[in-house]
């Protein structure tokens, strides 16, 4: 007990001997944490501040999140793990389903700019250039909140609350949706001659402000004149939803004023390095050594461990590598035939003669596609196309001759043979049920990794995300300059991107707004652009109708067969069969109410502020 | 080793205690809230899960609507707990003028109520006559609030009893203009070449209003050819 004693004292002893040692034991830093001075004071650490900013910018469906969204609208549908077969059976869309209200990143952002200006003693350049990169993602947040919500409050400066017990001062009402539109507008112009970074692909510089720019006022412009053009405008009495007609000309001028800087003083240009059109255009989007068409990306890197699964997911069934599941989303033939024939004619494919009467026969399972649109083979794996140097041929069966007709025969199974020692079902499909084999006929090919194992688990892919190439601005200028009455001007940006596609040179003599957004509809496909662009000339509620005698809101596919018809020309020929792809269940149905997107009750009931959308 | 067991015994105990607990101790609600969608004490015909009622309940901490799909025949149904709840229409959801006022309903045990709405337009029953492949259809369109447009009226044919503009395989249409209200029209409208050769057909006649996304149907009526 004695020696107990002893000890404790000695302890005390000890300790009080330590603590004195060291006056400031308590005002320490700690070891494990990042203070704002720190933070705030080390450029390197800013900028890695930003980069966590910019991972966080929203998108609907990008090779990284909501990817599985390609496949619920009109460009393809579902053909992966039959769980998710609610894709293809969706009998409407959620009103939720695009909603955003993200002010919590807001918030941070708000943060870092005011801790920017008042904590930092870094130099007066230097911080501007950070804060203007910061108002730049903060304007970009604000232009992906308004073209879902409609005018959503604008925040720019952190709200505190003083405890007082009454929050309402704290809640701001919605501002109008122009007012939004606007203040990324000139958010945008105002950070032009501060933002730097110039040559960069993947941080903000002055062309990806203007680029905004360009995107945001053809969006307002297009909302604008398209809804005023409605039966019954979708509006809200204090303009939070709707903007008057009378000012789509600004928005419009704005846009293509935007976009023509780009062009001519932006040092961009159009992806020519391979000769080969349409590996040319599939290279435009995924190349990242010296691609000269690629505003603004998400880069992502192996040796950093910033990779992600979607070629893992999504590769042609035949030439996976160690994957349990794959080809999930299958591009449809609906797609497949906006692609137009280099004659100009349409895309539609020619697998029946002129009277009907017959199919026609190839001697090859590619030929029906020989002559297209060199973007169909960058964007879309079909029948006989190759990826990394090998075919990927697709047969669905055969058709037997019996006397007067085919017999339609399919297998079981993949990769298996007829009687006639022949090919009966490809080892790529297409099948009617098997899962993670293309129920369409055709795989998705852009932003598929053409590395060699970058569909495997363990080494992933590193294709960036791009948000915004020459391209888009080639034809939202064309669209701006059109809306505009400039018609030539839009002539000439739509026939510089269809040249490069294979097109000759001023394919077109004339445009009209229908070319522009077919041209829009093959070029921009799975760059997340369908939604939102059929959202702002109002006809998704015309395009994705739910009703399936209307031939744009369902997904057909093609499969190819073999002829079995021994001894007759035409045996070993193939054709190809049209039809309602049979994993598709529910027409696609856009409702008036799916313009704008839910604000959820918890939102309303925080703030009562807030008025619901129309139909809600 | 005897504390330990008597540990471990101790704690199976608590176990039992525990797992003898009953979570799931919720009682199923039980009422149930009938009604129809009535405008003169008719009710309307409308499509299958296009327009949806909310009800609200106050005074609980979670304040969400409990949403209620109106079927077909202007009828719906929703099991509930027993309380005091607001019945309201959503804004541009149906085809009858906005009304931002709420039904109050107490609900105690089953109850049957009949929500008044006051249609743009309205159908008076619609008769159909067929001869061969055409069929003649007789209605009459009432204008009840005439401020927004009519854009037309349309003809549906079905092969089942959920017709109507979304579900159907084929219809006819009426341009809007062409329709004096009040006054029967009589349409020969041919049978869609994918229901000929069939014993009947599902058929309906909608009106549309500008604007707005749903129509007003007359009831399916199940047609012998």
């Amino acid at each position: 007990m004695k020696l107990l004693k002893f000890n404790i004292m000695l302890a005390v002893l000890l300790s009080m001997v330590f603590t004195s040692c060291e006056s400031d034991w308590l005002e320490r830093d700690p070891p494990n944490i990042l203070l704002d001075e720190q933070v705030w004071n080390d450029p390197k650490l800013i900028t890695g501040v930003l980069s966590n900013y910019y991972d966080r910018l929203p998108t609907h469906t990008s090779i990284t999140g909501g990817w599985v969204d390609f496949a619920a609208y009109d460009e393809a549908m579902w053909s992966g793990y039959s769980g998710n077969d609610w894709l293809n059976n969706l009998p409407t869309y959620d009103f939720g389903r695009w909603g955003l209200w993200d002010y919590g990143f807001i918030r941070d952002i708000n943060l870092a700019i005011d801790k920017l200006q008042n904590l930092s003693e870094l130099s007066e350049d230097v911080k501007t250039q950070f804060i203007s990169e910061l108002r730049f993602i903060r304007a970009y947040v604000y232009f992906e909140h308004v073209k879902r919500m409609g005018g959503v409050p604008i925040i720019t400066e952190q709200l505190i609350y003083d405890f007082n017990g009454d929050p309402s001062y704290l809640q701001y009402p919605r501002n109008k949706e122009e007012e939004v539109y606007d203040f990324v507008i000139s958010e945008m112009e105002a950070i032009l001659p501060t933002i730097g970074n110039n040559g960069s692909q993947t941080r903000a510089n002055r062309f990806t402000a203007l680029a905004i720019v360009s995107r945001a006022a053809l969006y307002a412009g297009s909302l604008a004149k398209y809804n005023g053009q409605m039966a019954s405008p979708i509006t809200l009495p204090g303009g939070e939803v709707g903007i008057s007609p009378s000012r789509a000309d600004a928005y419009f001028t704005k846009s293509l004023e935007a976009s023509r800087e780009i062009l001519q003083e932006g040092g961009y240009s159009l992806y020519r390095n391979n000769a080969d059109l349409g590996e040319n255009f599939y290279e435009a989007v995924i190349n990242k050594g010296g691609n000269s068409e690629v505003l603004w990306a998400q880069d992502f890197l192996s040796s950093a461990d910033k990779r992600h699964g979607f070629t893992y997911d999504n590769i042609a069934r035949s030439v996976r590598e160690d994957n349990l599941g794959s080809s999930a989303i299958t591009p449809s033939l609906n797609l497949v035939e906006d692609y137009e024939y280099l004659d100009g004619s349409s895309g539609e494919l020619k697998i029946r003669t002129a009277d009907d009467s017959d199919y026609i026969y190839y001697d090859n399972v590619e030929d029906v596609f020989a002559n297209k649109d060199a973007r169909l083979y960058g964007t879309i794996i079909y029948p006989g196309a190759p990826f990394r140097g090998q075919e990927v041929f697709m047969q669905a069966g055969v058709a037997v001759w019996n006397g007067s007709a085919y017999d339609f025969v399919e297998s079981n199974g993949l990769g298996t043979s007829y009687d006639d020692g022949g090919i009966l079902t490809a080892a790529a499909g297409p099948h009617r049920s098997i899962q993670e084999v293309s129920n369409t006929g055709f795989y998705l090919r852009k932003y598929i990794d053409n590395a060699v194992g970058a569909s495997t688990r363990g080494i992933r892919s590193e294709v960036w995300w791009v948000r915004i190439r020459l391209a888009e601005i080639y034809l939202n200028a064309a669209e701006a300059a059109y809306e505009l009455g400039e018609a030539a001007e839009a002539l000439g940006y739509v026939n510089i991107l269809r040249e490069r596609a294979g097109f000759g040179e001023n394919s077109l003599s004339t445009i009209d707004m229908e070319e522009i957004r077919h041209e829009r509809r093959v070029e921009l496909a799975f760059e997340d652009h369908v939604v939102w662009d059929y959202k702002r000339w109002r006809v998704a509620h015309e395009k994705w109708s739910g009703s399936d005698s209307n031939p744009e809101s369902m997904i057909y596919s093609l499969y190819p067969y073999r002829v079995v018809r021994p001894g007759h020309v035409n045996d070993g020929k193939y054709i190809f069969v049209k039809s309602v792809a049979p994993r598709f269940r529910a027409p696609r149905f856009f409702q008036m109410g799916n313009y704008y997107s839910l604000i959820g009750q918890n939102l309303i009931d925080a703030n009562p502020k807030l008025v619901r959308n129309p139909f809600h | 080793m005897k504390l330990n067991i008597i540990k471990s015994c101790l704690l199976l105990i608590l176990g039992l205690a525990a797992a003898s607990c009953e979570y799931d101790n919720f009682e199923e609600p039980k009422s149930t809230l009938t009604g129809r969608i009535v405008y003169e004490g008719e009710a309307l015909g409308l499509r299958s899960q296009g327009v949806q009622l909310e009800l609200w309940q106050h005074g609980y901490d979670l304040f969400q609507k409990i949403p209620v799909y109106v079927a077909q025949d202007g009828t719906f149904s929703a099991v509930l707990f027993d309380g005091d709840y607001k019945l309201t229409l959503i804004r541009g959801n149906g085809p009858w003028m906005d009304n931002t006022d709420s039904l109050d309903v107490q609900l105690k045990g089953n109850q049957m109520i009949d929500v008044e709405v006051e249609p743009f337009y309205t159908l008076s029953e619609p008769s159909y006559a067929v001869s061969g492949n055409t069929m003649t259809v007789n209605f009459t369109v009432n204008g009840v609030n005439t401020d927004r447009d009519l854009e037309f009226a349309r003809i549906y044919f079905g092969r089942t009893s959920l017709t109507d503009a979304i579900r159907n395989e084929g219809s006819f249409s009426v341009n809007g203009a062409d329709i004096t209200l009040g006054a029967p029209m009589s349409v020969e409208v041919e049978i869609p070449s994918g229901l000929v050769g069939r014993s009947d057909v599902f058929v309906r006649v909608g009106v549309k209003t500008v604007g707005l996304q749903e129509q007003l149907y007359s009831q399916v009526e199940n047609i012998v050819l």
